[in-house]
């Protein structure tokens, strides 16, 4: 009862906040951005998620039972060998830049797709297409160099996307296509913005607005769709709330299948599982139900090969390996092993892996199968298992459509081989008939069953929340896309009208300055030789972070093209790819350009974004630095203030009260606190938004808004720290000898504080506020993960996620010069508070 | 001094309150930690679950013990690591000032530019996360703190008229740094370690809650708080129970912390 009130008093307050508009805009969460906007160019699932079929469309659709339907192109025809194809255009069809969509667009898309150096996933593919001829401004033919009776579906994915000619170079940063919805503006690590487009060929889109926001943590993502932040949520990454959000009347699940297989991998190129005897007790020992109900909260298919429930051609084999531990036990016997094995497993960052790993390595244990667990971050599971096939065993969920042909690639992470599986393939390019082609992929689904290269474990449930309002969404497209086009609300509009602009740079020029003016002062104060030298060093230190950040990185694993390609990349992309980025130059070489570079205020190209590091940091600045700023004073503002008291009257009722404070704060983890706080305060009571950031432009009420809780979290573990440091020196002080002199003397508590206790205790003080600096910078990524703030810690973690060297590189040493920076001011004001310091240097 | 006694029992207690059960999770918990039981998730505190049972179907009583274990056992290595070599490094640095001490102090900078988290992310990124990487990552981190407070506190003690006497006296420098120095600093130090102490505990929480620290299926502290954080609406008990345990936990060991400091400056008093 009291909740169900609480929780309307949240939804009251959101929509207080929200001012009623006409025009109505969506707010969709999803959970990986996008690392660039071109899906013809990049395999990143998230740039389709966003882009494909609101901004791109393709010749073809997909329904979600996998049948074809046109879309630029009215109709086709194929030759009986499937290798000649002749598409009809749709007629009066314009980019968003105003050019035509005519055949000369479509054979340029394609020729593009195919070319030396694309980065298109199917790049191989394209590369079968032998020629693209223009019949007419309406009709184009395209021929084959081998039959294949696909072209259509694959004509139908994301990176088939039709783009134009003229503006194809600067996809990636300004998407142009010819779909419903043209790109508006995209705030790094927040929120992509697209706009409707009045001039589509179509009817236009019910929704003025799409405002795509990236939250990948799941409280943050239930604490956003909660307090109505967010609309909808495609691909919800907390099932466990599912319940709860359910109960929500507000709110309105929708569940469906998606492509994605979640498969028990296996490398079977070696050792006792290269015998399909091992592989198949493997699978017989899985309890694939309570997978489901464990990892998933009950979401889910049991499957029994590679393949979706959904599709026509889907054949249920879970019967072939059924939950049965005691054959899985005799299965081991009979291949050798009736002692059981030990084997590794290798699981990739996302819950559904770990969850499931955890699971899986329970019931192998039951049947005398060991398991050592090991949890890697993407960029080390593709390099470690994708790549060099250093496993046993992992959990991935395949979320490609039509990608049972990875069973027929033998260099494939997991190293099937079967002549039996590559012949049905191989009939199946050539097979036109519907019906023959039914058959084949039946086949192949219980040939792969039969065989158990894998095992199958369940189909990966699109778990989508939405505003109860909301219509016309088409869930379970097979393309991993959602069709926004038909999307209206019924009712009242919400709107999340948000213009955002970079942070201006005069505080930069602000900031400059004092520090110059400080330094002149400081130099005129203690001498401009201990202040040089002083300076020198600080130069020597950060070249030396420099290095130690370069060769660090040099070491850690994973090659970043393949990271940003993903798993389907082809060698000839990455190779592109690293010659884009100067990635096979020498490492030297490298960090003198780096340095260069720095030194000069460009800090390079990031890998993932395509932009400017500097620029990425700058915006990420405008988050970060409040935050710390404030949680700064903050922490300041109370931890020095209730030290003193404290300090004051040793063993007094204040000494007892700080002194509790004090233990209790530094004893909370600040993630931990944030948590709470949105419990209490976001989710409770709605006086506080869970998450995200309005902009620093927005002002200053909206900023402190929504950094209040964030700050909080972050600035009561360090005030604590600093009331108890600021007690401890400062009692220490009022202990000695020049004390009670001072105060035998006759002077007053508070002259004997200011003028003697103070200064002196103000050392080691100084030296814990000028480490919490850079640990409020830099350490708050956990905070701001839990708010999902888009500031300079995320920033640091997402990228090395992302194995995004170059931002790594910028932000660390960033980072490492605020630390050093922080370290010199502290010996500053330590000399300017008592300059023995400097007098005992110099003698 | 019965206060000082008062807060020494109290530190004593809550340490023990953690200590105590972690050990005990060594060799005995009332549950398997790794026998996972789908069809028991989410139980509420029963009499044979005290506190409920996780989404797995795991005793949380169990789990929280043998998660102490492992956080105690993080931070103890970290801790005694990170003196070993902050100390001396605090000690030469500021024994021998000038470039020496430059040199030092500097190169602790450098090891400190790396914040904790981002050391962690590289560190696991070459080693790969586990429990060794959280260790030496926290170890690494407060290696320059003690070096500075170390250092911070000895050279107001180098300038005292005693050490003066001393070198008047024709003691070696290493002499007076370990009869007249370090006694000096040992106060600050075991504040400065019960204070780091605590940090390790939370810095072993932050990183396995980041997914850094210790894997599965060995129970941490910091797991079951990233577990249980999208359960807190429905089952706020899994995120409250480890919050509490490291609570206890780091409060514990400043309290008892606090009063060994107090009851060294008292007996140096009466010296």
């Amino acid at each position: 009862m009291i909740r169900c009130l609480l929780f309307w008093l949240a939804v009251l307050g959101t929509f207080l906040g929200a001012p009623a508009l006409a025009a109505p805009a969506l707010r969709v969460g999803v959970q990986l951005e996008p690392p660039h906007l071109d899906p013809t160019q990049g395999a990143a699932a998230a740039i389709p998620e966003v882009s494909f079929n609101t901004i791109y469309e393709g010749l073809v659709r997909i329904a979600t039972d996998g049948t074809l339907h046109p879309l630029l192109a009215t109709g086709w025809s194929v030759s009986p060998d499937a290798q000649h194809y002749v598409f009809t255009l749709r007629h009066g069809v314009r980019f968003h830049d105003g050019s035509r969509f005519d055949a000369a667009a479509v054979a340029f898309s394609l020729a593009r797709a195919a070319a030396p150096g694309s980065l298109n996933i199917h790049a191989e593919t394209w590369r079968e297409i032998a020629a693209i001829r223009v019949l007419a401004p309406d009709r184009v033919a395209i021929d084959l160099s081998r039959p294949d009776a696909n072209l259509p579906t694959l004509l139908a994915l994301s990176d088939a996307a039709m783009v134009p000619p003229d503006a194809a170079e600067t996809l990636r940063t300004h998407p142009v296509g010819t779909g419903p919805f043209r790109f508006g503006a995209w705030q790094r690590g927040d929120a992509l913005t697209l706009e409707r487009n009045a001039d589509y060929w179509g009817t236009p889109a019910h929704l003025a607005r799409i405002t795509f926001r990236f939250i990948a943590d799941p409280n943050a993502a239930y604490g956003a769709i909660r307090s109505g932040a967010i609309d909808i949520y495609p691909s919800f990454p907390a099932p466990e709330t599912l319940n709860l959000l359910a109960a929500d009347p507000r709110l309105k699940l929708v569940i469906g299948p998606s492509e994605g297989e979640v498969i028990l991998a296996i490398n079977q190129r070696q050792g006792p599982l290269a015998n399909v005897l091992v592989r198949r007790a493997i699978c017989h020992a899985i309890d694939r139900r309570a997978l489901i109900d464990g990892a998933m909260a009950g979401y889910g298919t049991p499957i029994g090969s590679h393949f979706p429930p959904q599709s026509p051609d889907y054949v249920d084999l879970t019967g072939v390996c059924a939950h049965d531990p005691a054959l899985a036990r005799r299965l081991l016997a009979e291949a050798g092993y009736p002692k059981g094995l030990i084997l590794t497993l290798k699981l990739p960052p996302p819950s559904y892996a770990r969850r499931t790993g955890e699971l899986i390595a329970a019931q192998l244990q039951s049947v005398g199968i060991a398991t050592t667990i090991r949890n890697l971050e993407w960029p080390t599971w593709l390099d470690e298992v994708f790549q060099r096939h250093h496993f046993d065993l992992t959990v991935i969920s395949h979320a490609e459509p039509f990608d049972y042909d990875i069973y027929a690639r033998h260099d494939y992470y997991f190293g099937y081989h079967s002549d039996a599986f590559d012949g049905l393939i191989a009939a199946l390019r050539t097979t036109t008939d519907p019906a023959a082609r039914h058959r084949l992929l039946g086949d192949m689904q219980r040939q792969i069953a039969q065989d158990a290269p894998n095992a199958f474990l369940f189909q990966y449930p699109a778990l989508g929340v939405q505003d109860r309002r909301l219509s016309g969404i088409w869930v379970n497209s097979p393309t991993q896309v959602l069709d926004y086009h038909a999307a209206r609300f019924s009712g009242a509009g919400t709107d999340a009208a948000q213009g955002k602009s970079a942070a201006g740079a005069w505080a930069a020029w602000i900031a400059a300055a004092l520090a110059l003016g400080g330094l002149i002062m400081t130099g005129r104060r203690l001498g401009a030789r201990w202040l040089g030298g002083r300076i020198a060093v600080l130069a020597v230190t950060l070249f030396a972070t420099s290095v130690v950040i370069f060769v660090l990185l040099q070491i850690a694993p994973g090659d970043p093209a393949v990271t940003m390609l993903g798993i389907d990349a082809s060698p000839r992309a990455i190779a592109a790819l690293h010659a884009e980025f100067g990635l096979d130059a020498s490492p030297l070489t490298r960090f003198v350009r780096w340095i260069v570079g720095a030194l000069r205020g460009d800090f390079g190209t990031s890998f993932t974004y395509r932009v400017p590091v500097g620029a990425l940091i700058g915006e990420r600045l405008a988050v970060t630095l409040p935050l710390a700023g404030l949680a700064a004073m903050v922490a300041i503002g109370i931890g020095v203030p209730a030290g003193t008291l404290a300090a004051r009257r040793p063993g007094g009722v204040l000494d007892h009260l700080v002194g509790a404070f004090a233990r209790l704060g530094m004893a909370i983890p600040d993630f931990w606190l944030g948590v709470l706080l949105v419990l209490l305060l976001a989710l409770g009571t709605g006086w506080f938004p869970a998450g995200g950031f309005p902009g620093i432009e927005a002002g200053f009420g909206p900023v402190l808004h929504a950094l209040a809780l964030p700050v909080l979290a972050l600035a009561i573990p360090q005030a604590a720290i600093l009331a108890r440091v600021t007690r401890g020196a400062l009692a220490d002080v009022l202990g000695r000898d020049f004390i009670r002199a001072a105060r035998a003397k006759g002077l007053s508590d508070s002259a004997v504080l200011w003028r003697h206790a103070l200064p002196n205790a103000a050392a080691p003080v100084l030296a814990v506020i000028g480490l919490q600096v850079p640990y409020l910078i830099a350490g708050s990524a956990l905070v701001e993960q839990v708010f999902s703030l888009p500031g300079l810690g995320r920033l640091a973690i997402q990228a090395i996620g992302q194995r995004d060297l170059v931002t790594v590189q910028a932000v660390v040493l960033l980072m490492a010069t605020a630390t050093v920076i922080a370290s010199f001011a502290v010996d500053v004001a330590q000399a300017l508070i008592d300059p023995r310091v400097v007098r005992q240097e110099r003698a | 001094m019965m206060r000082g006694r008062a807060s020494l029992i109290a530190g004593l207690a809550l340490t023990a309150l953690f200590v105590v059960p972690a050990l005990v999770a060594l060799v005995w918990t009332p549950w398997d930690v790794t026998a996972i039981d789908v069809a028991a998730r989410l139980q509420g505190p029963s009499a044979r679950h005290w506190l409920g049972t996780d989404p797995f179907g795991r005793d949380v009583l169990s789990l929280v013990m043998a998660g102490g274990g492992v956080s105690l056992g993080v931070a103890v290595a970290a801790i005694a690591a990170a003196l070993a070599l902050g100390v001396p490094i605090g000690l030469i640095a500021s024994a021998r000032r000038g470039w020496i001490d430059e040199g030092l102090m500097r190169g602790a900078d450098v090891l400190f530019a790396f914040p904790g988290l981002l050391l962690a992310i590289l560190l696991s990124a070459v080693f790969g996360p586990g429990a060794f990487d959280a260790t030496l990552a926290i170890a690494l981190f407060n290696v320059p703190v003690f070096a500075r407070v170390t250092r911070g506190a000895a050279l107001p003690v180098w300038s005292a008229p005693f050490v003066a006497a001393a070198r008047l006296a024709g003691r070696s420098r290493l002499t007076i740094a370990m009869t007249h120095v370090l006694p000096n600093v040992i106060g600050p130090l075991i504040v400065q370690a019960s204070i780091q102490g605590g940090m390790a505990l939370l810095g072993e929480a932050g990183l396995s809650f980041a997914g850094l620290g210790v894997q599965p299926p060995a129970p941490s502290w910091g797991r079951m708080l990233a577990d249980a954080q999208t359960l807190i609406g429905s089952a706020p008990r899994l995120a409250i129970v480890p919050g509490i345990a490291i609570v206890t936990a780091v409060a514990g060991l400043t309290l008892l912390g606090d009063a060994l400091a107090a009851h060294l400056r008292i007996r140096r008093g009466r010296a």
